[in-house]
C-alpha cells in the first residue's frame, strides 16, 4: 500500500486526525497484534494445580490435551514516552516541501496518538527558543493525548526559533525518569548538537532508557542542489553568504556528511536508535522504522 | 599625452556599464534562507573572501577594458625630445640616404651602423607622414639607386629592410647629389636629403659639393653619435715568390693600418694558406699608423698555387679584418743564353760553365728553361725585321725576345744600334740582361752601341799577370772581395765565403766613368778595387755587367763551388718581369683582367656561387678580356675549355678581390667640412621632437585586461 506524501498529510485537518492516519496507515496490514495487550502479556502454560483462578484455565487447551492448563501473564507497568521536539530556528527550514519543524512535530504526534493507544504514558519537551519552550509531562489518559498534540500544534504554528541545544531539556526528562525506565524520543536536525548533546543522549541510554532519535532533515541540506549566485542567510543568526554553490558544493557535502557520520557512529557506539529521515519520506515509513526498531530491541520496548 | 582622435574618448562614458552590470549582479542574487549555514561558513569564509576579491577585481578589469577601449581608439601619443631634426609631417619631399658601405657593418651596441640607420629611416618615415614623397638611396661607391620619389612607404619600408651592408666604400657626396637630383624633381617646396650615416671623412669627395646654392636641406643624423669609431684592418697584402725560403717558398707582405686614437697593442696577425694558419704575429701600432707585416712561409706539397688570407683578430667591423691573396710560385724562368764565342770542342765554349751551372745535372726540375743561341740568331729582333715579317737574313731562326725572362750575352761582340735598341726596349718592358765580357769584348765598340745596355762604360782590360813570371802568376792574380752581403744574389754567401774569395781573376775589365743609368751599384769588387759585378736599373727591367768571362777564359770562378749559386741568383735576380705579380690588387667593384691563353671558353665562379661565362664569341681574337662582377671579396675561380674541349680548373688564371681600404678610416668628417644645406625650404638640423604613439602600449594592455577576465570568469 502506498503512503501519503508527507505534504499531503500536513494538509489535512486538525492534528490528532493527522496522527491518526499517519498511525493507521503505518500499521494497516503491519504487525496489527502488537496493538493489543501490551500491558497484560501472555507468558506460559502451567498446569493446574489447586488454587489457581479457574478464570485463567486455557480451556482450548484442555480441549486439546485433556488436561487443565492454567495461561500465566507477565504484568508490565505504563511505559513512559517522553517526545522532545527541537523547535529552533533551523527546524523551520523548508527546501521545497515540509519544514523540518512540520515533518518533527507530525512524526511526534503520531507516535503520541500510538502510546495513548496503548496506553502508556506520553510526555512532551519542546526546545529551540527559551521563549517557547513547552513541556508536558507524562499522563496515560486519552484526554492528555490532546494536552500533547495542542502543545505539538502550538510550537508548529509558531515556527522555530532560537538556537538552544537539546541537552537542557534531555537532562530534564533524565531528572524526571530516574526511578523509571523511559523510552526518549528526539526529533532533531542536530545542528545545535554539541558533543555535550550526544554525551547526555548517551548518558540517558546508559541508565537504561530507550532512546531513539529522528534526525530530520531537508533534501536540500541533503543535497545542495543550488546553481547561479546565491546569498544564503543563516536561520539562527544574521550571518548571509554570497556565494556561488556549484565553487562551495564539494566542500560543504564532503562536511555534512562528516557531519553524519559523526553522528552516526557516536549515537550507534552508544547503543541509540538513530533514523535519519528527510523531509520528502513518508511519515508512514518513518513511524514504521521507528517501531520496527522498537521491536527488534525486545518486547519491552515497543511503545 | 595628447590624443589623435579625441572626441572616441566619449566611448569612456562606457565605463559606467560594468558598474551597472556588477550592481544589477549583485542584486540579482537569489536569496536562500539556509538551516546549515554553518557548513557553508566553515568552508567558505576563506571561498567567500575569495569570491569577494574575484567580484571586485572583475569589476576593476572590467571598468579598465572599458576605459582602454576608447583610450586606445583616440590614438594617444606623447612626444620627447630627440636629437635630430626637426620634423613636421605633411606634403614634402625628402630623401633618406642610407649609408650601406661596408663599414656600415660596424657593430656598436649589439647592432651594426646600418640596422641603427634602418631604424632611424623608419622613424623619419612614419614622422613625415604618409603625404611625404619620399626615396631611399643608398650611398656606397656604385650603388643602383631609384628613378623617383614615391608615396608608397611599404615600398620604401622594404627597400629600407632589404639593405644590408655592402662590399664597397661610402661615396657620400655622389648619393647626396643623386639625392639632389630626385628632390629637384619634385613639385613640393619643402624639400630635405636626410643623411644617416657614420660620417667617414673618406666617403666624402674634397672640393666636391654634392648641390649648389639653390640645392635641398640638409639634416644629417650622425649614427656615430659623435662617438670615434675606433678600427684595425688590412689595407694591402702582395705576395711573391721567395727563393730563399725554398723552391716552394713565399713572402707574403701586408700592410696593417690602425685608424684609431688610441695605439694598439699586441694586434693578432696570421696567414691562412689553403684554409690552415701557418703563420702568425703580432704588432703594435701607433695611432693612425701603417706597417707592414712580412710572412714567409711555403705552399702546400704538390701545389703551385694556393689561396692565402691575412687575417686580424676581431674588432668592430670584422669585413677589413681579412684580405685575400693568390699565392702562386714562380714560372720556370726563361733564359736566352747568347754565345759570343762558340766552339766545337764542347768545353772550350763560352757558356761551356753556365750552362752546367744553371742546369746542374741536366735536371729538368732547376727552374730554368735555357736556350742557346748566337748573335746572328737575334736577327729578327731588330724592329725593321719585325716589321717585314721575316729575318733580315735568310736562314736566320731570329728569337722572340719576349719569350724570354733574362738574357745572357756571353762574350758577345758590340751589336748594332737596330739590334741594340730592340734589346734595351725589351729590358726596359721588364727584362733582365746580364754581360760577361771576354776576349770579343772591344770597349771601344761597346762604347758607340752598346752603352744602353750597359750600367757603366768598360775601357780597355787589364791583364794582371802579364809579364810576370810562372811562379808568380798565381800569386798577382786578383780575387773577389769586399760584395754586398744583403743582395738577393750574395744572399747565399757568408761574408768570406771561401767558394767566392779563393776564385782567381788573372784578367778583368776595367769600367769607365760613372753613367747616368739610375740604381748604379756595385754589387762586388776586386782586391785591387776594380768592380766586379755592377748592376742598374733600366726602365721596368735591370742590367748586370760583369767584369769578368763566364768560363774560364780569365778566371778560374767557373770551377769553384761559389760559381753556381752566384749566377742561379743572378739569373733569378734579374728575372723581375717573371717575378711582378701577374695582375695588380683587384678591388671590389673593379674590373679584372683575365688572359684568355687560347681557350674556347672561360667560367668565373665568385665567392658566392655566382659567376660569370665568357663563350667562344667573346673569347675570339682577343687576348684578355675582362670580368667586371666583383662584388664580393675573396678568390674567384676560373674554368677553362680548351680547344680540344677539356675543361678544367685554371688556377693559374683564378684572383683575388678584396676590399677597397679607402673605406676602412672610418675618422669622422669636422663638422665645418659637411655639406652645407641649400637655400631650398626644408628640415634643418636641431633639437627634434618625436612623437611616441601609446596606443600600441594600451592596446596590449587591453589584451593583458581581456585575458586576466577571461581567467577570473573560469575560477
Amino acid at each position: 500500500m502506498p503512503f501519503l506524501d508527507p505534504s499531503t498529510i500536513a494538509r489535512l485537518g486538525a492534528l490528532p486526525i493527522k496522527a491518526r492516519v499517519i498511525v493507521e496507515g503505518a500499521l494497516s496490514g503491519h504487525h496489527r497484534a502488537k496493538l493489543h495487550g501490551s500491558s497484560v502479556e501472555f507468558a506460559e502454560h502451567k498446569e493446574y494445580s489447586p488454587g489457581d483462578e479457574i478464570r485463567h484455565i486455557d480451556w482450548k487447551a484442555y480441549a486439546k490435551v485433556d488436561r487443565y492448563y492454567v495461561k500465566q501473564f507477565e504484568q508490565e507497568s505504563q511505559l513512559a514516552v517522553y517526545l522532545v521536539l527541537d523547535a529552533s530556528g533551523s527546524m523551520e527550514f523548508a527546501g521545497g516541501g515540509l519544514r523540518k519543524l512540520d515533518y518533527a512535530g507530525l512524526s511526534l504526534a503520531a507516535l503520541a496518538y500510538l502510546v495513548i493507544q496503548q496506553q502508556d504514558k506520553v510526555g512532551l519537551e519542546v526546545f529551540g527558543d527559551p521563549a517557547v519552550e513547552a513541556r508536558v509531562p507524562p499522563r496515560g489518559r486519552p484526554k492528555h493525548l490532546h494536552d500533547v498534540l495542542a502543545v505539538i500544534d502550538q510550537v508548529m504554528t509558531g515556527g522555530g526559533r532560537g538556537d538552544d541545544s537539546a541537552t537542557a531539556a534531555l537532562e530534564r526528562i533524565a531528572e524526571l525518569s530516574r526511578r523509571k525506565r523511559s523510552l526518549i524520543v528526539l526529533a532533531s536536525d542536530l545542528f545545535d548538537a554539541d558533543d555535550q548533546t550526544l554525551a547526555v543522549v548517551r548518558r540517558l541510554r546508559a541508565q537504561k532508557h530507550d532512546v531513539s532519535v529522528l534526525h530530520v532533515l531537508d533534501p536540500h541540506e541533503r543535497d545542495f542542489p543550488y546553481e547561479g549566485l546565491t546569498v544564503f542567510e543563516a536561520l539562527e543568526s544574521e550571518h548571509r553568504l554570497l556565494a556561488n554553490p556549484a565553487a562551495i558544493r564539494t566542500q560543504y557535502l564532503e562536511r555534512m556528511n562528516g557531519f553524519l557520520g559523526k553522528v552516526r557512529s557516536e549515537l550507534a557506539d552508544g547503543g541509540v536508535d538513530y533514523h535519519l529521515v528527510t523531509t520528502d519520506r513518508p511519515l508512514e515509513q518513518t513511524l514504521l522504522g521507528v517501531l520496527t526498531a522498537r521491536t527488534q530491541l525486545g518486547p519491552r520496548a515497543t511503545p | 599625452m595628447s590624443f589623435l582622435a579625441p572626441l572616441l574618448l566619449l566611448g569612456a562614458l562606457g565605463v559606467a556599464v560594468p558598474i551597472v552590470i556588477h550592481l544589477i549582479g549583485r542584486q540579482r542574487a537569489k536569496v536562500v534562507r539556509f538551516a546549515a549555514i554553518d557548513f557553508l561558513f566553515a568552508t567558505r569564509r576563506k571561498t567567500s573572501r575569495r569570491l569577494r576579491l574575484r567580484e571586485r577585481l572583475l569589476l576593476v578589469v572590467r571598468t579598465l577594458v572599458a576605459l582602454a577601449i576608447p583610450l586606445a581608439l583616440a590614438k594617444p601619443f606623447t612626444s620627447c625630445a630627440r636629437p635630430g631634426p626637426k620634423l613636421e609631417r605633411g606634403p614634402q619631399a625628402a630623401v633618406l640616404v642610407v649609408d650601406d658601405s661596408f663599414a656600415s657593418g660596424y657593430r656598436r651596441d649589439g647592432r651594426t651602423v646600418l640596422q641603427r640607420a634602418i631604424e632611424e629611416a623608419g622613424l623619419l618615415l612614419h614622422q613625415l607622414g604618409p603625404e611625404a614623397e619620399v626615396a631611399v638611396v643608398r650611398a656606397s661607391e656604385g650603388a643602383d639607386n631609384p628613378g623617383e620619389l614615391t608615396r608608397d612607404h611599404l615600398r620604401v619600408r622594404d627597400r629600407l629592410h632589404g639593405l644590408e651592408p655592402t662590399s664597397r666604400p661610402p661615396d657620400l657626396t655622389r648619393a647626396l647629389a643623386r639625392a639632389a637630383q630626385l628632390l629637384s624633381g619634385s613639385n613640393h617646396k619643402r624639400r630635405t636629403v636626410f643623411l644617416l650615416s657614420a660620417l667617414a671623412k673618406a666617403g666624402f669627395r674634397p672640393g666636391e659639393r654634392p648641390w649648389g646654392d639653390d640645392g635641398p636641406a640638409l639634416a644629417v643624423i650622425d649614427l656615430a653619435d659623435k662617438q670615434p669609431l675606433p678600427n684595425r684592418a688590412v689595407t694591402r697584402a702582395r705576395v711573391e715568390p721567395d727563393p730563399g725560403a725554398g723552391s716552394r717558398g713565399i713572402a707574403v707582405t701586408a700592410e696593417i693600418a690602425n685608424f684609431a686614437r688610441e695605439p694598439a697593442q699586441g694586434v693578432d696577425v696570421a696567414l691562412r694558406i689553403a684554409g690552415r694558419i701557418v703563420a702568425r704575429g703580432k704588432l703594435d701600432l701607433a695611432p693612425g699608423q701603417r706597417t707592414d707585416k712580412r710572412f714567409l712561409a711555403t705552399l702546400p706539397a704538390g701545389a703551385r698555387a694556393a689561396d692565402a688570407v691575412i687575417e686580424l683578430d676581431g674588432d668592430a667591423l670584422a669585413a677589413d679584418d681579412r684580405r685575400w691573396l693568390r699565392a702562386q710560385l714562380r714560372d720556370e724562368i726563361r733564359v736566352l743564353l747568347v754565345d759570343g764565342d762558340p766552339r766545337t770542342v764542347r768545353h772550350d765554349d763560352e757558356l761551356f760553365y753556365l750552362e752546367a751551372a744553371l742546369r746542374p745535372g741536366d735536371r729538368s726540375d732547376t727552374g730554368t728553361v735555357l736556350t742557346k743561341a748566337t748573335v746572328d740568331d737575334l736577327v729578327g729582333s731588330e724592329p725593321a725585321a719585325a716589321a717585314a715579317g721575316a729575318p733580315a737574313t735568310p736562314g736566320a731562326r731570329g728569337v722572340d725576345l719576349d719569350s724570354f725572362d733574362v738574357i745572357v750575352l756571353a762574350n758577345v761582340r758590340a751589336m748594332a744600334a737596330a739590334r741594340v735598341a730592340a734589346l734595351e726596349r725589351w729590358v726596359k718592358a721588364g727584362g733582365g740582361l746580364l754581360v760577361g765580357v771576354g776576349s770579343n769584348v772591344d770597349a771601344a765598340s761597346y762604347e758607340r752601341t752598346m752603352l744602353p745596355l750597359m750600367p757603366q762604360s768598360l775601357r780597355d782590360p787589364i791583364d794582371i799577370a802579364y809579364g810576370a813570371p810562372r811562379e808568380e802568376m798565381a800569386s798577382r792574380a786578383v780575387h773577389l772581395t769586399k760584395w754586398e752581403a744583403d743582395h738577393p744574389i750574395f744572399a747565399p754567401f757568408a761574408k768570406d765565403a771561401p767558394g767566392l774569395d779563393q776564385a782567381s781573376f788573372s784578367k778583368i775589365m776595367l769600367l769607365g766613368p760613372t753613367t747616368q743609368v739610375a740604381d748604379r751599384k756595385v754589387l762586388a769588387r776586386f782586391t785591387n778595387g776594380a768592380a766586379a759585378l755592377v748592376e742598374a736599373s733600366s726602365g721596368d727591367g735591370r742590367l748586370m755587367l760583369w767584369t769578368s768571362t763566364l768560363d774560364r777564359d780569365w778566371n778560374d770562378l767557373s770551377i769553384h763551388p761559389g760559381y753556381l749559386p752566384l749566377v742561379q741568383g743572378a739569373v733569378r735576380h734579374l728575372a723581375r718581369r717573371q717575378n711582378r705579380t701577374r695582375a695588380d690588387e683587384v678591388l671590389v667593384g673593379h674590373s679584372a683582367p683575365l688572359a684568355t691563353l687560347d681557350l674556347r671558353k672561360l667560367e668565373v665562379r665568385d665567392p658566392g656561387g655566382g659567376g660569370e661565362v665568357f663563350d667562344d664569341k667573346r673569347l675570339e681574337g682577343r687576348t684578355s678580356v675582362r670580368y667586371g662582377a666583383t662584388e664580393r671579396p675573396g678568390i674567384y675561380r676560373v674554368v677553362g675549355t680548351d680547344r680540344t674541349g677539356v675543361t678544367r680548373d685554371r688556377d693559374e688564371l683564378d684572383f683575388a678581390v678584396n676590399l677597397d681600404p679607402r673605406g676602412s678610416d672610418l675618422t669622422r668628417i669636422e663638422d665645418a667640412a659637411l655639406p652645407k644645406s641649400g637655400s631650398g625650404e626644408g628640415h634643418g638640423q636641431g633639437q627634434g621632437q618625436q612623437r611616441v604613439e601609446l596606443w600600441h602600449a594600451v592596446a596590449a594592455g587591453l589584451l593583458l585586461l581581456l585575458l586576466l577576465e577571461s581567467i577570473l570568469i573560469q575560477r
